[in-house]
Protein backbone atom coordinates (compact mmCIF):
# COMPACT_ATOMS: atom_id res chain seq x y z
CA UNK A 1 0.00 0.00 0.00
CA UNK A 2 1.15 3.39 -0.66
CA UNK A 3 2.03 5.75 1.92
CA UNK A 4 -1.06 8.50 2.15
CA UNK A 5 1.06 11.65 3.00
CA UNK A 6 -1.66 14.57 4.78
CA UNK A 7 -0.21 17.97 5.27
CA UNK A 8 -2.15 20.37 8.01
CA UNK A 9 -1.28 23.69 6.68
CA UNK A 10 -2.54 27.51 7.09
CA UNK A 11 -0.99 30.74 5.58
CA UNK A 12 -1.47 32.47 9.15
CA UNK A 13 0.20 31.35 12.58
CA UNK A 14 -1.63 30.25 15.59
CA UNK A 15 -4.93 29.28 13.25
CA UNK A 16 -4.77 25.66 15.17
CA UNK A 17 -2.53 23.12 12.46
CA UNK A 18 -1.01 21.48 15.72
CA UNK A 19 -4.08 21.24 17.16
CA UNK A 20 -5.66 19.62 14.10
CA UNK A 21 -2.26 17.41 13.53
CA UNK A 22 -2.11 16.08 16.74
CA UNK A 23 -5.49 15.12 16.99
CA UNK A 24 -5.58 13.65 13.96
CA UNK A 25 -2.84 11.54 14.23
CA UNK A 26 -4.05 10.59 17.78
CA UNK A 27 -7.79 9.56 16.29
CA UNK A 28 -5.70 7.43 13.37
CA UNK A 29 -3.76 5.65 15.61
CA UNK A 30 -6.63 4.77 17.67
CA UNK A 31 -8.20 3.36 14.71
CA UNK A 32 -5.72 1.51 13.96
CA UNK A 33 -3.93 3.01 11.62
CA UNK A 34 -0.17 2.88 11.33
CA UNK A 35 0.86 6.66 11.48
CA UNK A 36 3.48 8.64 11.78
CA UNK A 37 3.63 12.22 12.34
CA UNK A 38 6.21 14.71 11.17
CA UNK A 39 6.79 18.27 12.60
CA UNK A 40 7.71 20.26 9.78
CA UNK A 41 7.72 23.26 11.88
CA UNK A 42 11.25 23.23 12.46
CA UNK A 43 11.41 26.53 14.14
CA UNK A 44 8.96 26.01 16.51
CA UNK A 45 8.47 22.26 16.89
CA UNK A 46 5.59 21.41 18.89
CA UNK A 47 3.65 18.02 17.60
CA UNK A 48 5.50 15.98 19.88
CA UNK A 49 4.83 17.82 23.21
CA UNK A 50 1.05 17.95 21.98
CA UNK A 51 1.18 14.35 21.91
CA UNK A 52 2.30 13.74 25.12
CA UNK A 53 5.85 13.88 24.98
CA UNK A 54 8.83 11.66 23.89
CA UNK A 55 8.41 8.69 25.87
CA UNK A 56 11.74 7.04 23.98
CA UNK A 57 14.35 8.06 21.60
CA UNK A 58 14.58 5.89 18.23
CA UNK A 59 17.26 7.88 16.65
CA UNK A 60 18.75 11.49 16.79
CA UNK A 61 21.01 13.03 14.00
CA UNK A 62 22.37 16.25 13.53
CA UNK A 63 21.52 17.57 10.01
CA UNK A 64 24.09 18.78 7.47
CA UNK A 65 22.01 20.95 5.31
CA UNK A 66 24.62 23.30 3.39
CA UNK A 67 28.07 22.71 1.95
CA UNK A 68 30.12 25.85 2.20
CA UNK A 69 33.33 26.89 0.76
CA UNK A 70 36.86 26.68 2.27
CA UNK A 71 39.06 28.61 0.14
CA UNK A 72 42.79 27.62 -1.00
CA UNK A 73 44.52 31.07 -0.31
CA UNK A 74 47.62 29.34 -2.09
CA UNK A 75 45.89 28.54 -5.71
CA UNK A 76 43.69 31.15 -5.65
CA UNK A 77 44.86 33.50 -8.43
CA UNK A 78 42.41 36.53 -8.10
CA UNK A 79 40.28 35.97 -10.91
CA UNK A 80 36.91 36.43 -8.95
CA UNK A 81 35.05 34.81 -10.44
CA UNK A 82 33.32 32.88 -8.14
CA UNK A 83 32.70 36.58 -6.48
CA UNK A 84 30.42 37.28 -10.11
CA UNK A 85 28.95 33.94 -9.74
CA UNK A 86 27.13 34.13 -6.21
CA UNK A 87 23.88 35.34 -6.44
CA UNK A 88 23.61 35.56 -2.63
CA UNK A 89 26.32 38.32 -2.25
CA UNK A 90 28.57 36.01 0.26
CA UNK A 91 32.13 36.58 -1.19
CA UNK A 92 33.89 39.70 -1.38
CA UNK A 93 37.03 40.66 -2.49
CA UNK A 94 40.42 40.35 0.46
CA UNK A 95 44.28 40.78 0.22
CA UNK A 96 44.82 37.43 -0.68
CA UNK A 97 41.40 36.08 -2.56
CA UNK A 98 37.63 36.03 -1.67
CA UNK A 99 36.52 36.26 1.67
CA UNK A 100 32.95 34.15 2.56
CA UNK A 101 30.43 35.43 4.82
CA UNK A 102 29.11 32.60 5.91
CA UNK A 103 25.76 34.10 7.34
CA UNK A 104 25.05 34.64 3.69
CA UNK A 105 25.92 32.09 2.39
CA UNK A 106 23.39 29.55 1.04
CA UNK A 107 26.03 26.37 0.58
CA UNK A 108 24.80 25.88 -2.87
CA UNK A 109 28.58 25.63 -3.90
CA UNK A 110 28.13 27.41 -7.66
CA UNK A 111 31.47 29.48 -6.37
CA UNK A 112 33.56 26.27 -6.53
CA UNK A 113 31.81 24.99 -10.25
CA UNK A 114 33.19 28.35 -11.64
CA UNK A 115 36.40 28.16 -10.11
CA UNK A 116 39.50 27.43 -12.59
CA UNK A 117 41.97 26.29 -10.47
CA UNK A 118 40.25 24.45 -7.78
CA UNK A 119 41.24 26.65 -5.24
CA UNK A 120 37.52 25.90 -3.69
CA UNK A 121 36.63 23.16 -1.24
CA UNK A 122 33.34 22.28 1.01
CA UNK A 123 32.88 21.39 4.20
CA UNK A 124 29.27 20.81 5.43
CA UNK A 125 27.72 22.64 7.62
CA UNK A 126 25.13 21.51 10.43
CA UNK A 127 22.24 23.69 10.21
CA UNK A 128 20.07 21.54 12.58
CA UNK A 129 18.66 18.55 14.56
CA UNK A 130 16.36 15.78 13.44
CA UNK A 131 15.22 12.89 15.76
CA UNK A 132 12.65 10.40 15.82
CA UNK A 133 10.45 9.64 18.86
CA UNK A 134 8.05 7.87 20.03
CA UNK A 135 5.50 10.10 22.04
CA UNK A 136 3.82 8.61 25.74
CA UNK A 137 0.83 7.87 23.68
CA UNK A 138 2.88 5.68 21.64
CA UNK A 139 2.61 7.49 18.41
CA UNK A 140 5.36 7.70 16.01
CA UNK A 141 7.17 11.29 15.47
CA UNK A 142 9.34 12.36 13.18
CA UNK A 143 10.75 16.07 14.50
CA UNK A 144 13.51 18.58 13.60
CA UNK A 145 15.06 21.54 14.93
CA UNK A 146 16.66 24.31 12.61
CA UNK A 147 19.48 25.84 14.55
CA UNK A 148 19.02 29.25 15.69
CA UNK A 149 18.90 31.67 13.69
CA UNK A 150 19.59 29.36 10.61
CA UNK A 151 18.73 29.15 7.21
CA UNK A 152 16.65 26.74 4.55
CA UNK A 153 14.66 25.33 6.82
CA UNK A 154 12.94 23.83 3.77
CA UNK A 155 15.91 21.57 2.99
CA UNK A 156 15.62 20.10 6.48
CA UNK A 157 12.08 19.56 6.23
CA UNK A 158 12.74 17.39 2.75
CA UNK A 159 15.08 15.58 5.44
CA UNK A 160 12.83 14.41 7.53
CA UNK A 161 10.11 13.64 5.29
CA UNK A 162 13.00 11.44 3.42
CA UNK A 163 13.55 9.69 6.53
CA UNK A 164 9.56 9.91 7.50
CA UNK A 165 9.26 7.60 4.07
CA UNK A 166 12.36 4.92 4.35
CA UNK A 167 10.84 4.33 8.17
CA UNK A 168 7.01 4.23 6.99
CA UNK A 169 8.02 1.68 4.14
CA UNK A 170 9.85 -0.51 6.58
CA UNK A 171 7.40 -0.10 9.52
CA UNK A 172 4.18 -0.60 6.81
CA UNK A 173 2.84 2.65 7.72
CA UNK A 174 -0.39 4.22 6.22
CA UNK A 175 -0.57 7.86 6.96
CA UNK A 176 1.95 10.68 7.45
CA UNK A 177 0.77 13.40 8.72
CA UNK A 178 2.89 16.35 8.32
CA UNK A 179 2.12 19.51 10.36
CA UNK A 180 3.37 22.13 8.40
CA UNK A 181 5.24 26.21 9.55
CA UNK A 182 3.50 28.76 9.26
CA UNK A 183 3.42 30.86 6.14
CA UNK A 184 3.65 29.91 2.58
CA UNK A 185 7.52 29.93 2.32
CA UNK A 186 10.15 27.53 1.60
CA UNK A 187 9.25 25.12 4.49
CA UNK A 188 5.80 25.24 3.87
CA UNK A 189 6.92 24.47 0.08
CA UNK A 190 8.75 21.58 0.81
CA UNK A 191 6.19 20.12 3.24
CA UNK A 192 3.55 20.11 0.47
CA UNK A 193 5.50 18.71 -2.06
CA UNK A 194 4.73 15.36 -2.63
CA UNK A 195 1.94 15.40 -0.12
CA UNK A 196 -1.54 13.41 -1.00
CA UNK A 197 -3.80 15.80 0.82
CA UNK A 198 -3.54 19.44 1.84
CA UNK A 199 -5.90 20.52 5.05
CA UNK A 200 -6.15 24.54 4.94
CA UNK A 201 -7.02 25.59 9.12
CA UNK A 202 -8.69 28.77 9.47
CA UNK A 203 -10.20 31.15 12.04
CA UNK A 204 -12.98 33.17 11.30
CA UNK A 205 -10.81 36.25 10.94
CA UNK A 206 -10.06 37.85 7.97
CA UNK A 207 -6.14 37.86 8.54
CA UNK A 208 -6.78 34.34 8.38
CA UNK A 209 -8.77 34.29 5.43
CA UNK A 210 -5.96 36.21 3.45
CA UNK A 211 -3.44 33.27 4.62
CA UNK A 212 -5.20 30.71 3.37
CA UNK A 213 -5.79 32.00 -0.02
CA UNK A 214 -2.32 32.53 -0.06
CA UNK A 215 -1.41 29.04 0.32
CA UNK A 216 -4.60 28.20 -1.52
CA UNK A 217 -2.04 29.82 -4.61
CA UNK A 218 0.46 27.56 -3.94
CA UNK A 219 -1.51 24.52 -3.18
CA UNK A 220 -2.45 25.21 -7.09
CA UNK A 221 0.30 25.80 -8.45
CA UNK A 222 1.73 22.73 -7.21
CA UNK A 223 -1.48 20.88 -7.75
CA UNK A 224 -2.32 19.88 -4.79
CA UNK A 225 -5.97 19.16 -3.67
CA UNK A 226 -6.90 21.33 -0.68
CA UNK A 227 -10.00 21.09 2.05
CA UNK A 228 -10.70 23.16 4.42
CA UNK A 229 -10.95 23.07 8.11
CA UNK A 230 -12.82 25.85 9.82
CA UNK A 231 -11.39 26.09 13.51
CA UNK A 232 -13.22 28.27 16.09
CA UNK A 233 -15.68 28.66 13.72
CA UNK A 234 -18.16 30.15 16.35
CA UNK A 235 -16.15 32.88 17.11
CA UNK A 236 -17.57 34.50 14.71
CA UNK A 237 -20.34 32.71 12.80
CA UNK A 238 -21.14 34.70 10.38
CA UNK A 239 -17.88 34.46 9.16
CA UNK A 240 -18.04 30.63 8.19
CA UNK A 241 -20.11 30.93 4.59
CA UNK A 242 -18.10 33.78 3.52
CA UNK A 243 -14.63 31.60 4.30
CA UNK A 244 -16.07 28.95 1.83
CA UNK A 245 -16.79 30.79 -0.82
CA UNK A 246 -13.79 33.11 -0.79
CA UNK A 247 -11.78 30.37 -1.13
CA UNK A 248 -13.88 27.94 -2.93
CA UNK A 249 -12.24 24.56 -1.61
CA UNK A 250 -14.98 21.93 -0.08
CA UNK A 251 -15.33 21.93 4.22
CA UNK A 252 -14.08 19.39 5.66
CA UNK A 253 -15.24 20.40 8.71
CA UNK A 254 -15.98 22.96 11.67
CA UNK A 255 -14.73 22.91 14.94
CA UNK A 256 -15.76 25.04 17.83
CA UNK A 257 -13.89 26.96 20.29
CA UNK A 258 -12.89 25.84 23.71
CA UNK A 259 -11.13 26.81 26.16
CA UNK A 260 -10.45 23.03 26.92
CA UNK A 261 -7.83 23.35 24.02
CA UNK A 262 -5.23 24.85 26.29
CA UNK A 263 -5.66 22.99 29.10
CA UNK A 264 -5.25 19.80 26.36
CA UNK A 265 -1.99 21.43 25.82
CA UNK A 266 -0.94 22.08 29.81
CA UNK A 267 -1.77 18.40 30.59
CA UNK A 268 0.04 17.61 26.92
CA UNK A 269 -3.33 15.36 25.84
CA UNK A 270 -5.14 15.60 22.64
CA UNK A 271 -8.10 16.68 23.54
CA UNK A 272 -9.80 13.70 21.62
CA UNK A 273 -8.37 11.85 24.92
CA UNK A 274 -9.06 14.25 27.27
CA UNK A 275 -12.27 15.29 26.81
CA UNK A 276 -13.44 12.58 24.21
CA UNK A 277 -17.26 13.10 24.80
CA UNK A 278 -17.43 16.97 24.29
CA UNK A 279 -19.03 18.92 21.64
CA UNK A 280 -15.06 20.02 20.03
CA UNK A 281 -13.95 16.11 20.44
CA UNK A 282 -17.31 15.75 18.85
CA UNK A 283 -16.73 17.36 15.86
CA UNK A 284 -13.14 16.39 15.31
CA UNK A 285 -14.30 13.42 14.96
CA UNK A 286 -17.04 14.00 12.59
CA UNK A 287 -14.20 15.86 10.59
CA UNK A 288 -11.57 13.01 10.97
CA UNK A 289 -14.09 10.48 9.90
CA UNK A 290 -15.46 12.85 6.86
CA UNK A 291 -11.50 12.49 5.93
CA UNK A 292 -11.52 9.22 6.20
CA UNK A 293 -14.21 8.75 3.69
CA UNK A 294 -12.99 11.31 0.89
CA UNK A 295 -9.28 9.34 0.94
CA UNK A 296 -11.33 5.89 0.29
CA UNK B 1 15.18 57.67 16.99
CA UNK B 2 14.37 54.10 18.87
CA UNK B 3 13.73 50.80 16.69
CA UNK B 4 11.71 48.28 18.53
CA UNK B 5 11.02 44.75 17.18
CA UNK B 6 8.17 42.66 18.28
CA UNK B 7 8.86 39.15 18.08
CA UNK B 8 7.72 35.65 19.43
CA UNK B 9 8.21 32.34 18.28
CA UNK B 10 5.19 30.80 17.87
CA UNK B 11 2.33 31.64 15.28
CA UNK B 12 -0.39 33.54 16.43
CA UNK B 13 0.33 34.93 19.64
CA UNK B 14 -0.20 38.80 18.62
CA UNK B 15 2.62 40.03 17.38
CA UNK B 16 0.91 41.78 14.33
CA UNK B 17 -1.89 43.13 16.84
CA UNK B 18 0.66 44.17 19.52
CA UNK B 19 3.11 45.64 16.29
CA UNK B 20 -0.12 48.42 14.97
CA UNK B 21 -1.45 48.89 18.21
CA UNK B 22 1.71 50.15 19.53
CA UNK B 23 2.41 52.26 16.47
CA UNK B 24 -0.81 53.62 16.79
CA UNK B 25 -0.04 54.62 20.34
CA UNK B 26 3.19 55.76 19.42
CA UNK B 27 1.91 57.87 16.85
CA UNK B 28 -1.66 59.21 16.80
CA UNK B 29 -2.04 59.30 20.24
CA UNK B 30 1.21 60.46 21.32
CA UNK B 31 2.33 62.37 18.45
CA UNK B 32 5.27 60.69 17.85
CA UNK B 33 6.56 60.59 13.83
CA UNK B 34 6.51 56.55 13.63
CA UNK B 35 7.45 53.93 11.04
CA UNK B 36 5.90 50.38 10.86
CA UNK B 37 7.83 48.07 9.21
CA UNK B 38 6.11 44.34 8.36
CA UNK B 39 8.20 41.83 7.68
CA UNK B 40 5.76 38.56 7.63
CA UNK B 41 6.60 38.81 3.90
CA UNK B 42 4.37 34.94 3.72
CA UNK B 43 1.14 36.91 4.82
CA UNK B 44 1.63 40.40 5.97
CA UNK B 45 -1.81 42.26 7.47
CA UNK B 46 -0.65 45.23 9.39
CA UNK B 47 -2.02 47.56 6.34
CA UNK B 48 -4.99 45.29 6.56
CA UNK B 49 -5.43 46.10 10.16
CA UNK B 50 -4.41 49.85 9.83
CA UNK B 51 -6.64 49.77 6.90
CA UNK B 52 -4.62 51.84 4.14
CA UNK B 53 -3.87 50.58 1.10
CA UNK B 54 0.09 49.99 0.00
CA UNK B 55 1.77 51.58 -3.35
CA UNK B 56 4.65 49.20 -4.71
CA UNK B 57 7.84 50.41 -4.34
CA UNK B 58 10.51 47.87 -4.82
CA UNK B 59 9.98 44.41 -6.80
CA UNK B 60 12.56 41.93 -5.23
CA UNK B 61 13.44 39.59 -7.80
CA UNK B 62 15.84 36.47 -8.34
CA UNK B 63 17.68 35.06 -10.92
CA UNK B 64 15.61 32.12 -13.06
CA UNK B 65 16.85 30.36 -15.81
CA UNK B 66 15.86 31.15 -19.13
CA UNK B 67 16.21 27.88 -21.71
CA UNK B 68 16.68 28.52 -25.46
CA UNK B 69 14.94 24.89 -26.59
CA UNK B 70 16.82 25.47 -30.23
CA UNK B 71 20.55 24.96 -28.48
CA UNK B 72 19.37 22.49 -25.38
CA UNK B 73 20.51 19.08 -26.49
CA UNK B 74 19.07 17.60 -23.84
CA UNK B 75 22.10 16.33 -22.05
CA UNK B 76 20.83 16.56 -18.50
CA UNK B 77 24.34 18.06 -17.24
CA UNK B 78 22.04 21.23 -15.62
CA UNK B 79 19.45 18.41 -13.99
CA UNK B 80 22.78 16.67 -12.35
CA UNK B 81 24.22 19.88 -11.03
CA UNK B 82 21.07 21.63 -9.62
CA UNK B 83 21.13 21.26 -6.36
CA UNK B 84 17.50 21.29 -5.06
CA UNK B 85 16.61 19.33 -8.36
CA UNK B 86 14.63 21.93 -10.03
CA UNK B 87 15.57 21.22 -13.18
CA UNK B 88 14.35 17.93 -14.72
CA UNK B 89 14.05 16.20 -17.78
CA UNK B 90 11.06 14.42 -19.31
CA UNK B 91 10.50 13.04 -22.38
CA UNK B 92 11.95 15.47 -25.11
CA UNK B 93 11.86 18.54 -22.61
CA UNK B 94 14.19 20.16 -19.78
CA UNK B 95 11.63 21.37 -17.75
CA UNK B 96 12.17 23.83 -14.58
CA UNK B 97 10.05 23.35 -11.32
CA UNK B 98 10.15 27.15 -10.10
CA UNK B 99 9.20 26.02 -6.60
CA UNK B 100 12.33 24.38 -5.84
CA UNK B 101 14.58 26.74 -7.49
CA UNK B 102 16.84 28.45 -5.06
CA UNK B 103 18.21 30.77 -7.62
CA UNK B 104 21.93 29.70 -7.67
CA UNK B 105 22.67 29.64 -11.28
CA UNK B 106 24.49 26.50 -11.54
CA UNK B 107 22.85 25.28 -14.23
CA UNK B 108 23.97 28.45 -16.14
CA UNK B 109 27.94 27.68 -15.88
CA UNK B 110 27.13 23.60 -16.20
CA UNK B 111 25.58 23.83 -19.76
CA UNK B 112 27.81 23.02 -22.36
CA UNK B 113 25.79 24.83 -24.93
CA UNK B 114 24.96 27.87 -23.23
CA UNK B 115 21.40 26.95 -23.63
CA UNK B 116 20.53 28.48 -20.32
CA UNK B 117 20.43 32.22 -19.77
CA UNK B 118 20.49 34.64 -16.88
CA UNK B 119 16.82 35.19 -16.63
CA UNK B 120 15.52 37.25 -13.81
CA UNK B 121 11.27 36.70 -11.57
CA UNK B 122 10.00 38.20 -9.36
CA UNK B 123 9.97 37.21 -5.67
CA UNK B 124 8.04 39.74 -3.97
CA UNK B 125 7.26 42.91 -3.07
CA UNK B 126 8.35 46.39 -0.98
CA UNK B 127 4.84 47.85 -0.90
CA UNK B 128 4.38 51.65 1.32
CA UNK B 129 1.83 53.64 2.26
CA UNK B 130 1.64 57.04 4.60
CA UNK B 131 -0.87 57.78 6.76
CA UNK B 132 -0.21 61.15 8.52
CA UNK B 133 1.96 60.35 11.41
CA UNK B 134 2.23 56.82 10.59
CA UNK B 135 4.14 55.05 7.72
CA UNK B 136 4.29 51.71 6.61
CA UNK B 137 6.89 49.48 4.88
CA UNK B 138 5.86 46.32 4.14
CA UNK B 139 7.09 43.39 2.21
CA UNK B 140 5.30 40.90 0.61
CA UNK B 141 6.49 37.37 -0.90
CA UNK B 142 5.01 35.97 -4.13
CA UNK B 143 2.98 32.94 -3.49
CA UNK B 144 4.77 29.85 -4.88
CA UNK B 145 8.16 31.28 -4.59
CA UNK B 146 10.85 29.70 -2.20
CA UNK B 147 13.20 32.73 -0.93
CA UNK B 148 10.47 34.46 1.03
CA UNK B 149 13.40 34.94 3.58
CA UNK B 150 15.07 37.11 0.84
CA UNK B 151 11.87 39.45 0.44
CA UNK B 152 12.21 39.53 4.25
CA UNK B 153 15.54 40.44 4.44
CA UNK B 154 15.59 42.78 1.39
CA UNK B 155 12.47 44.89 3.10
CA UNK B 156 14.71 45.40 6.40
CA UNK B 157 17.46 46.58 4.30
CA UNK B 158 15.43 49.08 2.30
CA UNK B 159 13.54 50.11 6.08
CA UNK B 160 16.78 50.39 7.26
CA UNK B 161 17.87 52.99 4.90
CA UNK B 162 14.47 55.33 5.23
CA UNK B 163 14.89 55.42 8.97
CA UNK B 164 15.72 59.35 9.22
CA UNK B 165 12.61 60.89 9.75
CA UNK B 166 11.09 58.72 12.57
CA UNK B 167 11.14 59.06 16.16
CA UNK B 168 9.98 55.44 16.28
CA UNK B 169 10.50 52.26 14.14
CA UNK B 170 8.57 49.04 14.98
CA UNK B 171 9.17 46.09 13.41
CA UNK B 172 7.16 43.42 13.26
CA UNK B 173 8.42 39.93 12.33
CA UNK B 174 7.04 36.88 11.09
CA UNK B 175 6.74 33.52 13.72
CA UNK B 176 9.90 31.28 13.94
CA UNK B 177 13.99 31.59 14.93
CA UNK B 178 15.47 32.24 10.58
CA UNK B 179 18.29 34.36 10.42
CA UNK B 180 16.18 36.92 8.70
CA UNK B 181 14.50 37.00 12.49
CA UNK B 182 17.63 37.59 14.26
CA UNK B 183 18.80 40.36 11.64
CA UNK B 184 15.96 42.48 12.32
CA UNK B 185 16.18 41.98 16.43
CA UNK B 186 19.97 42.64 15.82
CA UNK B 187 18.86 46.15 14.07
CA UNK B 188 16.48 46.93 17.22
CA UNK B 189 16.83 48.97 20.45
CA UNK B 190 14.44 47.32 22.21
CA UNK B 191 12.68 43.71 21.81
CA UNK B 192 9.21 42.80 22.56
CA UNK B 193 8.30 39.23 22.98
CA UNK B 194 4.47 38.42 22.41
CA UNK B 195 3.83 35.35 23.86
CA UNK B 196 0.66 33.71 25.14
CA UNK B 197 0.21 31.66 28.46
CA UNK B 198 -0.19 28.14 27.26
CA UNK B 199 2.20 25.54 26.77
CA UNK B 200 3.16 25.66 22.93
CA UNK B 201 3.78 29.82 23.54
CA UNK B 202 6.14 29.30 26.09
CA UNK B 203 8.23 26.33 24.72
CA UNK B 204 8.58 29.14 21.31
CA UNK B 205 9.42 31.76 23.39
CA UNK B 206 12.26 30.01 25.42
CA UNK B 207 13.73 29.24 21.94
CA UNK B 208 13.53 32.47 20.78
CA UNK B 209 14.76 34.05 23.85
CA UNK B 210 17.75 31.62 23.50
CA UNK B 211 18.52 33.24 20.20
CA UNK B 212 17.48 37.08 21.35
CA UNK B 213 19.55 37.00 24.50
CA UNK B 214 23.13 36.73 23.02
CA UNK B 215 22.44 39.79 20.94
CA UNK B 216 22.34 41.78 24.09
CA UNK B 217 19.43 44.33 23.57
CA UNK B 218 16.75 45.10 26.39
CA UNK B 219 13.76 42.57 26.34
CA UNK B 220 10.09 43.13 27.56
CA UNK B 221 7.54 40.21 27.51
CA UNK B 222 4.11 40.52 26.35
CA UNK B 223 1.70 38.22 27.73
CA UNK B 224 -1.09 38.41 25.35
CA UNK B 225 -4.69 36.38 25.88
CA UNK B 226 -3.75 36.44 29.38
CA UNK B 227 -6.38 34.55 31.39
CA UNK B 228 -6.90 31.92 28.99
CA UNK B 229 -8.66 29.11 31.17
CA UNK B 230 -6.28 26.04 31.91
CA UNK B 231 -2.69 27.57 30.63
CA UNK B 232 0.40 26.79 31.98
CA UNK B 233 0.94 30.01 34.33
CA UNK B 234 3.04 29.02 37.09
CA UNK B 235 5.66 27.36 34.14
CA UNK B 236 5.69 30.70 32.46
CA UNK B 237 5.98 32.95 35.88
CA UNK B 238 8.57 30.73 36.85
CA UNK B 239 10.61 31.34 33.61
CA UNK B 240 9.65 35.50 33.42
CA UNK B 241 10.88 35.55 37.45
CA UNK B 242 14.02 33.18 36.82
CA UNK B 243 15.43 35.41 33.72
CA UNK B 244 14.37 38.72 35.31
CA UNK B 245 12.44 39.90 32.45
CA UNK B 246 10.03 42.45 32.41
CA UNK B 247 6.53 41.97 31.25
CA UNK B 248 3.15 43.46 30.20
CA UNK B 249 0.21 41.30 30.44
CA UNK B 250 -2.41 42.01 28.34
CA UNK B 251 -5.84 40.37 28.89
CA UNK B 252 -7.98 38.57 26.93
CA UNK B 253 -11.35 40.69 27.19
CA UNK B 254 -13.88 40.63 24.74
CA UNK B 255 -12.72 44.12 23.14
CA UNK B 256 -9.33 42.95 22.17
CA UNK B 257 -11.21 39.18 20.68
CA UNK B 258 -13.84 41.90 19.04
CA UNK B 259 -11.62 43.57 17.19
CA UNK B 260 -9.11 40.80 16.60
CA UNK B 261 -11.64 39.05 14.60
CA UNK B 262 -13.19 42.32 12.57
CA UNK B 263 -9.15 42.86 12.04
CA UNK B 264 -9.39 45.97 13.56
CA UNK B 265 -7.15 47.66 16.31
CA UNK B 266 -8.86 47.80 20.25
CA UNK B 267 -6.73 51.03 20.80
CA UNK B 268 -8.72 52.83 18.30
CA UNK B 269 -12.25 50.67 19.00
CA UNK B 270 -11.81 50.45 22.72
CA UNK B 271 -9.60 52.62 24.09
CA UNK B 272 -10.99 52.20 27.29
CA UNK B 273 -10.99 48.26 27.19
CA UNK B 274 -8.62 46.86 30.20
CA UNK B 275 -6.33 45.27 26.95
CA UNK B 276 -6.23 48.35 25.51
CA UNK B 277 -4.83 50.18 28.62
CA UNK B 278 -2.17 47.32 29.26
CA UNK B 279 -1.16 48.52 25.48
CA UNK B 280 -0.27 51.77 26.74
CA UNK B 281 1.15 49.99 29.94
CA UNK B 282 3.35 48.25 27.50
CA UNK B 283 4.41 52.01 25.35
CA UNK B 284 4.91 53.24 28.76
CA UNK B 285 7.47 50.54 29.31
CA UNK B 286 9.15 51.16 26.38
CA UNK B 287 9.33 54.41 27.10
CA UNK B 288 11.43 53.75 30.99
CA UNK B 289 13.38 51.84 29.01
CA UNK B 290 14.17 54.32 26.36
CA UNK B 291 15.03 56.91 29.30
CA UNK B 292 17.44 54.05 30.57
CA UNK B 293 19.25 53.40 27.98
CA UNK B 294 19.68 57.21 27.35
CA UNK B 295 20.66 57.97 30.85
CA UNK B 296 23.12 55.46 31.42
CA UNK B 297 23.81 54.53 28.47
CA UNK B 298 23.23 50.93 29.51
CA UNK B 299 22.78 47.84 27.05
Amino acid sequence: MSICEIVVASGKGGTGKTFIASNLAYFLAKSNHNVIAIDADVEAPDLLLALGGAKGILWKNEYYGAEVPIIDYKRCMKCWKCIEACKFEALRKGKRGPIVDYNSCEGLGVCGLVCPVDAISFKPRRTGLLYAAYSSLDILVITGELDLGGKNSGRLVYELKRKAYDLGKKLDVGYLIVDAAPGIGCPVISSLVGASLLIIVVEPTPQSIKGAQRLLTLAKLLDIRSVLVLNKYDLNPGYLGKAASLLGVPVLGKIRYDEMVVSAYTSMTPILMLAPGSAVSRELKTTFERLMGLLT
Amino acid sequence: MTIIAVSGGKGGTGKTTIAVNISLILSRVRGHKTLLVDLDVDNPCTYTLLGVSLREVVHVKSFKPEIDELKCTLCGECTRYCPTHALVLIADKLLLLSSLCEGCAACLYVCPTSAIKEGRKVIGWIKEAGKGVLDVIVGEAKPGERKTDDVMEKTLKYALKKLQPYDYVIIDTPPGTSRGIYEALKASDIIVLVTEPTRLGLTDLKRLYSLTRGIGRPIIVAVNKYGLKGGSYRELEDFLSREDLPSVFIPYDNSLLRSYIRGECVIEQQPQAPSAQSLLQLADKINEIEIKIKKKGLF
